[in-house]
Order: structure tokens, then C-alpha cells, then sequence
């Protein structure tokens, strides 16, 4: 089996076995090039019809670009799109000049706390990678978190022979990660092979691209003249860059991706 | 993963091997020798260690996690992937924190191929033998050994082929036989991308050039069809069954039959979305079908060709491996998972404890097995499912045990026995119900001169856990064989009596059920 057919089959799989089991689902749709490949497979999983609701994490700092091609991606697809925000600490007046650390946290992690209670959501699909950053190589496909949002990596239950943990308290959310298995390349290949449209933030403009989406304060452009799927892939395959180098959080102070991970960050 | 993969397609690894032999700096050797560090990540390191005064460690490259490092370096895991001219690599990381084990069984799991990495100054260790042993469980059967700090002992060839000869006889107690067993120092460089000039004694390939000889396919072709039912989709006046082909061909238009329910049918379509209907999908597929006529099966029921079904087990024989905190009873119940199948399960008898990292018989005929060990036992299931044993079909003969709600250790089927049901027989379901009617717990099957057979609600056997007793009149011998044989698999005592009225048997327990009570009938999950 081709290997992308095979990586296709695995989510597809982790998608209905969710399914299944769970109520109260939904799937956090960053707009980024991940999560849209994320909605891609949700759609051949279940003949065309999502049966869950879209949640995107406005942090008020996203680039018009994406909030323009997300409400036109969620109109064809016609997907259930709920946008949340951490409104409290957007009034209070969090920015990251406050600190990098403080602002993901209240504007990402517990504006989806926050909407998670709200809606009562028990299970969320996301679209990260085990080859983004080293705690993400630490996940499970299935990621029990606590009341309090903790995430216990060095006591996780065993996982394997596509057997997952899917009974959990009733204090606890589960976050399933069909993608787990991809990398940044596998991704980027099958867009190409699937034509699925993503952001236009991620083809090079003025000599300059997006290759991880984030907040605009947050996150910076590359230097590359990859203009098309194609270009990309082919910068890929020769770069030494790492992906998230563009995101400042992950470079901001030690550990940080790992603290905000283990408080709930995606 | 299935047959049809290319050579060059990725290939998966894990490493495993006792602590401190040296796997971190291994896998920063590996990807400094492919050329697969980012050159920004690798002058962080070398600013760290000359900082402390330390000469440079590959080890730091994997220490990821916050308690396994003194320095700030976040590891970029797009390292976690390598590549040789042939093809690219995966690292699956099965990090070293107490809990090792559960990590490396996710991981080995998951896995094409093993390095398993040994000291050669130390030797083999407990952990090097109780990682392979679950090499062989797990049924992986692509390994290398990696004689690894052979500048320690200055590469001498004699020590080193006393340590091959050592790991080779352990791995074939356990079913292994390793590719090849390389000399290597992973700190220095020596065989892992280039032959080393001090090991001039040794013609065999470097660690590299042994990973390529492996193969990313796992070879199940030629295995009858296997397709456990996942979900049923139900909209626009159909249902569509959806699952994955595990094994063989799946073909539109044939005569097939569900397993252990019996029935049968013809397949209408086998569809994806967005797709013209397919002829056919092949293991590792997932798709969804339809049939000709209306049937209701349920999620765990497997479809075969007609003819070469899955038996449907009334009883398991399998080796496991316990990774529960809790020690694995005997007379306990569980739930099994065995591919979408959930049953719940009594553990009817272990044969064998085993100590992992000896191999040791520690025990026959015990009442426990204890975390990290290995164990030969037998399931009596409450209802039957579809199983093969693991030699027969890989992807059917192996399960999960769950204990409240997680996997606590899993095993493969040595031994699948059926219990046929013969036309006419009847079924008695033995439920809490029972205990409240007002004749109070009592059974007659004084007029069942047929066959019968029994069905245990976990609340019944909460029941008699509190101290309720059921009386049953019998009519033939075979109840009374079904009877024990009830009560051999759900830890109940039992006596006989012969009075005027007939013969009865009386059943009841002693001590608490185990596990908490929940509703009638299935296990809630």
C-alpha cells in the first residue's frame, strides 16, 4: 500500500472509532494546513457529512487572510463552525506583550477550556504531528486530560494494535489525534494528491512565506520563493529549517511548549 | 504496513535495551551520521556542552522532556526521522522515564523493525531479555542487535562474540533470530554509517546498512478476508457497514458470512466517499459496504468468505503480558478487545507465570500475575466472538485486556475453542431478575431433556457475591458438566444434591465480586 493511502486509512479508522465511542464530540479547526487536512479525512470518514461541530480558538490576533478563507471553506463544506474566544481576557487587555507564556495560555488554551465546558464537549480531534516538537513525539492517538485540563505524560496507559482507551471519567476530555503518525511532508503531498485549498498564507509572497500559522504578533514569515503545493514540497525535502522555527513561543524561554502543553496547549 | 509497500517506503524503528546502553547517544549518532540535525539544533547542543564545560553529547538530543535535561534546548522532533540513500526512517521514541515499558510496547507495537542495544562491557542485563521477550509477543520479527561502548572494552573481538553468543541464544528461546549482530560505538561512530577500521575482524554490514536489509512491508498476503465490522451508518434509506479490511480481499458481488453470529449474506458494494464503487479492498483498506439484503449485525461481527470463518470462541488460550498496577486474578473478570470486538471475559486458569526477564517458570497453575510479567493463560468469554489464533491470523489473534476503562496488557491467541451451539439448544440467562421472582432462585430444567446453554449477567454473579444462593433442578448429566463448568469460569463454588424431588445443584460464592456492579447484560463501555 502506497504510504500516504496507508496514513489515510489509519485516520480514517481512529476518526470512526471515535465516533463510536464517544458523544459529544467536536474538532478544533485551527485553519492551518494540519487541521485542514484533519477536516479532509473527517469527510471521507463519514461519506461527506461531518457529524461534528468545527470549533476554531479566535485569539483576535489571526490574520484576516485565514478568518476570510475559513468562512469560505466552512461554507462549501458545509461543516457546523463554532468560533470562540476567550472574551474576558481579550477585554482585560492580554497581549503578548504580557508575556508569550501567559497570552497562549489565557487566549488559546483556556478560550478552548472555556468553550469546551460550555458546549460540554467530551472528545476533541487535532490535528498534531509527532515530528512538530519533542513533547508531541510523547503523545497517544488517544489523550485523556483531567478536570484540570493536565495532561500526565510520563504515566500514560500503554496503547497499541489500534486498541484505544476510550473510557474515561466523567472529569475528564479526551483528545484524539488522528494525524499523529503524519509529518510536515506527508501532509504537503497529500494536499497535492487530494487538491485540497489551503490558506494562501503558505505561498510565498514578496519572497516570503508562512510555513506554521499562528498569531500575527507571534509568528513570522520565512524566507522562500515557494509559490505553489509543489514548490514546497520540493523545499521541504532539502530544508534544515525547522518547521515551528517561525513561532516564537516554541523559542521563548525553556520548556515552554512543554509547560504550555501539559496546562492544555495544543 | 500491509503487502504492496515499496521497498523504499518509510520504515519504522524502535530501539530497546536496558537502561544506560547507550540509546540516546545512539539515535544522535544516527542522525548526525544520515545528516538529518538541523544545523542550528546542533550548534545549540555543542554552545551547551562547551558552556559546561563538557564535551559534546548526542545524548542530549533526545532528552526532550523536561526532567530528563539540565539545559534548555527544545528538541525539534523532526529529528526523529533519518534517512539512509535507500529510504527514510522513523525513531519511534519510547522515552526512559519509570513507566518505560508501557511506552516501549506502544511503540514496538507500531513498529517495522527493532534495534535492540546491548553494552558490550555490561552484557546483557534484565531489561535487554525482557524487551526482546516482548519483541516476540508483540511479533516483531525484524531485529538487530547493536553490541554497542565496544571502545570500552577496545574492541576486542573476543568479547564481543561472547556477548553475541549469549543474545543469540536468548533470542532464540524466545522465538528471534536476529539479522545480524553489529559491533558498534555509538559515542565514537564506529559501523553505525561507516565500516570502522577497528573492527576489521567483522565482515558484516554496518548498523545502517542492516536496517536496509529489512523490509516495510509486513507480510499478511495469501491470509483469508477479515473484516471486523467498526460502525453501522445508517441514512438515506441505508446502512452502510463501515471497517477495515485486516486481512485478505473483500470482494463486491461475493457470498460471505459474519462471525459468530452465522449469518450470511452477499455484498452489494464496497464504497468510498467521493469514489465509484470499488470491485474490491484489500487488507489495510477502509471502506464501507452494503449487502444485498437487509441484515442487522453488530459492531465486533467479522466477515469471511464462506467457508473460512473465523471460529466463534467461547474460550481463549493466549500468552500475555501484564502491564496492569494491579496484579491480573484468577476468577477476576475483564473486558476483551479483541479487533472491534468487546467481551467481557472471566480469567478461567494461568497455567504459567513467567518471569520476563529470565524466562523463568515461576509458577504453574497461579492465582495472579504480577506487573511486567508474562503469562500463559485461559479467557472464558460471556458471549462468543470471532478470534483466530495469532499463527493463523496475526491480526485476529491478538487482544487487549482492559481494567477499568485501560489497557493493561495484551496477549496473542495460542488456542481458540468453540462451543458449537446445536440446533434446539436452549439458552438460560442466569440474571439478577431471577433473584426477585417470587419462586426466589430457583431454575428448573427438570423438563429440558435438550441441550442448554448458560448466560451470565455480571449482576448475577454480584448476587451470590453478597451471599444469595440459586438452586437449579436438573434433568440431564450435560447440565450438570455445563453447570461446573459455569462455575469453574466465574470462581463460583457449587454442591450436588440427589433428594426425592431430583437432582440439584446449588450454586453460590464466596467472598466479594471484584469488580463494582453495573446494569444487566454487556459490559458499559
Amino acid at each position: 500500500m502506497d504510504p500516504l493511502d496507508a496514513l489515510e486509512n489509519q485516520s480514517i479508522y481512529i476518526f470512526r472509532e471515535a465516533q463510536r465511542k464517544f458523544k459529544d464530540l467536536a474538532m478544533l479547526w485551527s485553519i492551518g494546513k494540519d487541521s485542514t487536512t484533519l477536516l479532509w479525512l473527517a469527510r471521507k470518514a463519514f461519506f461527506g457529512k461531518v457529524p461534528f461541530p468545527l470549533v476554531h480558538i479566535d485569539t483576535g490576533f489571526k490574520h484576516p487572510t485565514m478568518i476570510e478563507y475559513r468562512d469560505r471553506m466552512a461554507k462549501e463544506w458545509e461543516v457546523d463552525l463554532i468560533v470562540g474566544q476567550n472574551e474576558e481576557a481579550i477585554c482585560a487587555g492580554m497581549t503578548p506583550e504580557k508575556g508569550r507564556f501567559a497570552c497562549c495560555n489565557a487566549l488559546k488554551t483556556q478560550g478552548l477550556q472555556q468553550l469546551l465546558d460550555r458546549h460540554g464537549f467530551k472528545g476533541v480531534f487535532l490535528g498534531i504531528r509527532r515530528d512538530e516538537e519533542g513533547s508531541r513525539a510523547k503523545e497517544r492517538i488517544f489523550s485523556p486530560r483531567d478536570k484540570n485540563f493536565e495532561w500526565n505524560y510520563k504515566d500514560q496507559p500503554p496503547e497499541l494494535w489500534d486498541q484505544f482507551n476510550t473510557s474515561f471519567g466523567p472529569d475528564t476530555h479526551v483528545r484524539i489525534h488522528p494525524l499523529l503518525s503524519w509529518t510536515e511532508l506527508d501532509i504537503w503531498e497529500y494536499i497535492r494528491r487530494e487538491e485540497i485549498p489551503v490558506c494562501p498564507l503558505y505561498l510565498s509572497k514578496d519572497g516570503k512565506r508562512f510555513r506554521s500559522l499562528g498569531c500575527v504578533p507571534c509568528n513570522f514569515p520565512l524566507d522562500s520563493g515557494a509559490s505553489t503545493v509543489d514548490e514546497i514540497i520540493e523545499e521541504l525535502k532539502v530544508t534544515k529549517t525547522p518547521e515551528r522555527a517561525g513561532r516564537a513561543q516554541d523559542h521563548e524561554a525553556a520548556y515552554m511548549m512543554q509547560k504550555l502543553r501539559s496546562l492544555g496547549y495544543m | 504496513m500491509e503487502n504492496g509497500r515499496n521497498i523504499n517506503d518509510t520504515l519504522r524503528i524502535v530501539i530497546v535495551g536496558h537502561v544506560d546502553h547507550g540509546k540516546s547517544t545512539l539515535i544522535g549518532r544516527l542522525f548526525y551520521d544520515t545528516g538529518s540535525l538541523p544545523g542550528e539544533r546542533y550548534r545549540e547542543i555543542e554552545a551547551t556542552c562547551r558552556a559546561q564545560g563538557r564535551a559534546f553529547e548526542f545524548a542530549y538530543l533526545m532528552d526532550a522532556l523536561e526532567e530528563e535535561r539540565e539545559h534548555n534546548i527544545t528538541i525539534d522532533t523532526a529529528q526523529t526521522f533519518f534517512k539512509t540513500p535507500l529510504r527514510p526512517y522513523i525513531i519511534i521514541d519510547a522515552p526512559g522515564h519509570k513507566e518505560f515499558l508501557k511506552n516501549m510496547i506502544t511503540g514496538a507495537a507500531a513498529a517495522d523493525a527493532a534495534i535492540l542495544l546491548v553494552d558490550g562491557a555490561e552484557g546483557i542485563r534484565e531489561q535487554t531479555r525482557r524487551h526482546a521477550y516482548m519483541l516476540s509477543l508483540l511479533g516483531l520479527r525484524q531485529v538487530v542487535v547493536a553490541v554497542n561502548k565496544l571502545d570500552l572494552v577496545g574492541f576486542r573481538r573476543d568479547r564481543f562474540e561472547e556477548v553475541e553468543e549469549e543474545i543469540r541464544g536468548f533470542l532464540l528461546s524466545v522465538g528471534l533470530v536476529p539479522a545480524h549482530v553489529v559491533p558498534i560505538s555509538a559515542r565514537e561512530g564506529d559501523n553505525i554509517a561507516t565500516p570502522s577500521g577497528r573492527t576489521a575482524w567483522y565482515p558484516g554490514p554496518t548498523l545502517l546498512g542492516a536496517l536496509d536489509s529489512f523490509s516495510p512491508a509486513r507480510e499478511i498476503s495469501g491470509l483469508p478476508l477479515r473484516f471486523p465490522v467498526q460502525d453501522i451508518y445508517v441514512g438515506s434509506g441505508r446502512r452502510v457497514y463501515a471497517g477495515r479490511v485486516e486481512s485478505g480481499c473483500l470482494r463486491a458481488g461475493s457470498r460471505a458470512v459474519f462471525s459468530p453470529s452465522g449469518k450470511k449474506a452477499v455484498v452489494r458494494s464496497v464504497e468510498k466517499w467521493n469514489q465509484p464503487a470499488l470491485p474490491e479492498a484489500r487488507a489495510g483498506e477502509c471502506v464501507g459496504v452494503t449487502f444485498t439484503e437487509e441484515l442487522f449485525v453488530e459492531r465486533g461481527e467479522v466477515l469471511s468468505e464462506e467457508g473460512e470463518a473465523s471460529p466463534a470462541a467461547r474460550e481463549i488460550s493466549a500468552s500475555l503480558f501484564w502491564l496492569g498496577n494491579d496484579p491480573l486474578r484468577l476468577s477476576s473478570r475483564y473486558v476483551l478487545k479483541l479487533a472491534t470486538a468487546e467481551v467481557e471475559a472471566v480469567l478461567s486458569a494461568i497455567t504459567e507465570r513467567i518471569d520476563s526477564s529470565t524466562l523463568e517458570v515461576t509458577e504453574r497453575h497461579a492465582n495472579r500475575v504480577e506487573n511486567l510479567e508474562v503469562a500463559n493463560v485461559t479467557f472464558t468469554l460471556q458471549h462468543p466472538i470471532a478470534a483466530d489464533t495469532f499463527k493463523e491470523n496475526p491480526r485476529l489473534g491478538r487482544f487487549v485486556v482492559e481494567v477499568d476503562g485501560f489497557v493493561a496488557g495484551g496477549g496473542i491467541v495460542r488456542e481458540v475453542r468453540t462451543d458449537r451451539l446445536g440446533r434446539g439448544t436452549r439458552v438460560v440467562r442466569l440474571h439478577s431478575r431471577m433473584m426477585t421472582e417470587p419462586d426466589g432462585n430457583f431454575v428448573d430444567l427438570s423438563q429440558e431433556a435438550g441441550s442448554v446453554e448458560f448466560e451470565v449477567s455480571r449482576e448475577f454473579v454480584a448476587r451470590l457475591g453478597e451471599g444469595e444462593k440459586v438452586a437449579i433442578r436438573l434433568c440431564t448429566a450435560d447440565q450438570l458438566e455445563k453447570i461446573a463448568r459455569l462455575a469453574f469460569g466465574y470462581g463460583l463454588g457449587m454442591t450436588f444434591r440427589r433428594g426425592p424431588e431430583g437432582n440439584h445443584v446449588v450454586l453460590f460464592r464466596e467472598g466479594p465480586v471484584s469488580q463494582a456492579a453495573t446494569e444487566e447484560g454487556f459490559p458499559v463501555i
